[in-house]
């Protein structure tokens, strides 16, 4: 009998965290957002918005998992790679629909990344890989390389500028019609009001257990209604009045507000991504490695940090790109060259530069606040050793478009979220803003993009960081974190850089 | 009075050439490239010329500009870029919360400012009349998006009684759409008060001191009749004439008050779309509000003539 009981009682104590965790079915959520995406096309824009949002409505074949492994999605599991690192051979899951009730099979795939070569620009950097795209049988895709190209994988997972795979007869651009195969399908779209998605019935979840992006998609909400809330004060009012469930991109400083309230609580993602000063090495001044070099020294990435971010809460000093979670990081390159702060210094390596007053043009916008609290210490450093600092401050409208022009800027100020792929980082590209285009680049980038064993790979990004602070094309000033509020009814959302609300149920 | 009708509607037409005309120009020559920011950060300049290329703007301005015009003749406003429909529908979707908007603002505005103004100019130098002209001022001096945020503090976050911002979910009654609209109307009802008061005031203390005052007075008419019959009917075409223009400015979109509360009128739509340099949008919304005021303006004067007989055209 004794036996009995303690058998019971431990079946009870196993079963009921069980069961208090277990979230509920139903309900609806609003999701107070920055504004309003300039596209649902998640192939055509590399818009952190439009991928939050649609990655609810459309999926790759891979995704990432909460250790930023790749993990399959809409494939049945990682890709056969051939011996020389040429083939890829993906297996597709069976029994997909698409919103439309179609079934998806190895022609919507493969018409899918022939438009994504075409479209994206994360595809256009594949395109020049590839050979040919070819259906094997209705659930078997073969991708063969010109030559091996490591980040292809992870290319086909990232969620903006993304490989989506949509029915091949409905490959529309622009986009028509916004069928995927998401847990979520596209109910109504208000622009400015609200972006509408109510469950897809037809869905048909992974069965491995959920794990970052990866894993079981669960569909515990009848509905998602993503509301652009453009004003940053208002969306702190708005998570403090608990009218939103979950409210994206709050402002730091609103951290203790939020956290007071009765109705939410802050979310805070750590580290988030970091802050970036990126060089014109192509013309004016910043050409000249040694006035780019002079320029870092002067800096203090401690007092831009604490003037953009304020509490080291919310901001922490690390040269490294990529911070201790991430299996990428490495302090290759970082000693001496990181939060120097030394303007005495920096005059005399100007001097011996060759500078001669020219003014150090800094783009730079305030539609990220921080961005332009940083430009304003950079320009006083910059000042304190000698450089003549001319600070423009335009919209980012009219940054985007200006940092094309290599006669216009030496440095523009960014920020980016911490890729899962180094290969994903934008100023690799001798084509992106800045053109970075040295032998030391060359050399470690193509290493760094043809290796494909994983272990390789990571020491292979060693020597990408390390020419990234010999040639210093740019600069990482620092990591920050992400701040985010939600209900305290919302369950199941995990901190992330693109917040996803499958999983995500309302307490009742 | 025909006459002058036909030359007042072919001015307009003159107005709106040269509007749709200078509009075209300075979006062209602003900076900013409606293709960068829709394909985002990471894109290739490569990536942003096919963009260009698809969106027709890599054609010479001119020959963009003769198919705009062609495209305008034939009644079409174009298609946004980002939204996915046609310039004049997104126009339409963002009329309605503009039209309530401006309808409540204005009533609260009148409700507040006619009789405050016609008290304090009858009651000149009084106690109200001092009271009224310094919270005027005072009223003047507040940003409608400051007195939208304290507002919104009080009200919808202290004491939950209004939503912070949006203007209903799907399938919302328009009951509870005009309930998304009542923190907004309020501010700016409040700050355009300002400045209708300060008009009646003015206006009515010009023709209180009139001879056809202190003869209606004499004739021992009631203060009241004397004040709303003979004076106000006189003090009106100024009054209207502010009312008309707070009127035009809170259609063409009351720009800060709408974003501050996340309402998708047209004044937001204009902000977005500049933000955005979706050029069919600020392009279109910028000749419907150049139209709305040219037709007000021409309303207002076709009002003299019903308020005051003396004046002819």
């Amino acid at each position: 009998m004794k036996l009995k009981l303690a058998f019971l009682l431990a079946t009870a104590l196993i079963a009921a965290p069980h069961l208090s965790v277990a979230q509920e079915k139903g309900g609806v959520i609003n999701v107070a957002t920055i504004g309003e995406p300039p596209t649902l096309d998640p192939m055509v824009s590399t818009a952190d918005l439009v991928g939050i949002v649609t990655q609810h409505i459309f999926e790759t074949l891979y995704t990432f998992d909460k250790g930023w492994k790749v993990t399959p999605l809409l494939a049945d599991s990682l890709p056969q790679i051939s011996a020389d690192g040429k083939t890829y051979t993906i297996k597709l899951r069976t029994g997909i629909k698409f919103h439309d009730g179609s079934d998806m099979t190895s022609d919507d795939v493969v018409a899918s990344l022939n438009r994504w070569l075409k479209l994206a620009s994360r595809g256009k950097q594949v395109a020049g890989f590839i050979d040919k795209i070819e259906a094997a049988d209705p659930a078997t895709v073969t991708i063969s390389l010109k030559q091996p190209y490591a980040p292809l994988v992870s290319l086909l997972a990232f969620n903006n500028s993304a490989a989506i795979i949509i029915p091949s007869e409905k490959q529309d651009e622009p986009m028509k019609e916004f069928i995927g195969t998401g847990p979520y399908m596209l109910k109504e779209r208000k622009a400015d009001q609200y972006i509408q998605l109510a469950r897809f019935t037809g869905y048909k979840p992974r069965s491995e257990e959920s794990s970052g992006y990866g894993g079981a998609r669960h569909q515990y909400l009848d509905e998602i209604r993503f509301v652009p809330v453009p004003d940053p004060n208002t969306r702190v009012e708005a998570a403090v009045s608990g009218q939103y469930d979950y409210v994206d991109s709050l402002p730091v400083e609103s951290f203790d507000k939020v956290k007071a309230s009765t109705a939410s609580q802050p979310v805070l993602l750590k580290p988030f991504g970091f802050p970036v000063f990126v060089f014109n090495t192509a013309e004016g001044v910043t050409k000249n490695v040694a006035i780019r070099k002079a320029i870092r020294q002067a800096l203090s990435m401690e007092d831009m940090m604490a003037a953009a971010f304020g509490s080291k809460d919310f901001y922490a000093l690390d040269g490294n790109i990529y911070p201790s979670n991430f299996i990428w990081s490495t302090d290759a390159g970082v000693e001496g060259a990181y939060n120097v702060a030394d303007p005495e210094a920096a005059a005399t390596s100007a001097k011996a530069a060759g500078y001669k007053g020219e003014p150090i043009r800094i783009l730079t916008s305030r539609q990220y606040e921080f961005h332009y609290k940083m430009a304003q210490v950079a320009a006083e450093y910059l000042k304190l050793a000698g450089f003549t600092v001319d600070l423009q401050v335009v919209d980012w409208a009219t940054l985007t478009q200006r940092r094309t022009d290599k006669g216009l800027w030496d440095i523009y100020i960014s920020h980016s979220p911490f890729l899962p792929e180094p290969a994903l980082i934008g100023s690799l590209s001798t084509s992106s803003p800045g053109w970075w285009d040295t032998p030391a680049r060359k050399a470690s980038v193509d290493a760094f993009t043809s290796e494909v064993d994983p272990d390789k790979r990571v020491a292979l990004w060693a020597n990408v960081q390390k020419a990234m602070y010999d040639d210093v094309p740019l600069m990482k000033i620092g990591d920050f974190n992400a701040v985010a509020a939600k209900s305290t009814k919302l369950e199941g959302v995990d901190p992330a850089p693109w917040p996803y609300f499958w999983n995500a149920s309302i307490k009742k | 009075m025909i006459r002058y009708i036909l030359q007042r509607l072919a001015g307009m037409i003159v107005v709106m050439f040269l509007v749709v005309t200078i509009v075209f120009v300075i979006v062209r020559v602003t900076p900013g490239d409606p293709a960068a920011v829709m394909l985002g950060p990471d894109a290739t300049l490569q990536d942003v010329a096919d963009l260009r290329a698809r969106l027709g703007l890599d054609q010479p301005i001119i020959l963009q500009y003769v198919f705009y015009i062609g495209q305008l003749l034939r009644g079409d406003l174009g298609q946004s870029i980002f939204l996915n429909m046609p310039v004049g529908s997104a126009l339409l979707e963002r009329a309605e919360p503009t039209f309530f908007l401006t309808i409540f603002s204005l009533a609260i505005a009148s409700v507040i400012a006619l009789p405050v103004g016609i008290y304090a100019a009858y009651r000149r130098g009084s106690f109200v009349d001092q009271v009224a002209t310094t919270v005027a001022m005072l009223a003047a001096s507040i940003p409608s998006f400051w007195l939208g945020l304290i507002l919104m503090q009080f009200f919808a976050v202290r004491f939950n009684l209004f939503p912070v911002s949006g203007y209903g979910g799907p399938g919302s009654s328009l009951m509870d759409r005009l309930y998304h609209l009542v923190l907004p109307a309020i501010a700016l009802g409040l700050v355009s008060s300002a400045l209708i008061l300060r008009f009646t005031r003015a206006s009515m203390l010009d023709v209180l001191g009139d001879d056809y005052v202190r003869t209606a007075r004499a004739k021992g008419l009631a203060e009241r009749h004397v004040v709303l019959r003979h004076a106000l009917k006189n003090a009106l075409i100024p009054i209207l004439t502010v009312l008309g223009l707070t009127a035009a400015v809170l259609i063409s979109g009351a720009v800060v008050t709408e974003t501050v509360f996340g309402l998708p009128g047209v004044g937001n739509l204009v902000v977005s779309a500049v933000l955005r340099r979706d050029y069919p949008v600020i392009q279109g919304a910028l000749l419907v509000i150049a139209a709305i005021y040219v037709f007000i303006n021409f309303a207002i004067d076709m009002l003299y003539l019903v308020v005051d007989p003396r004046v002819r055209y």
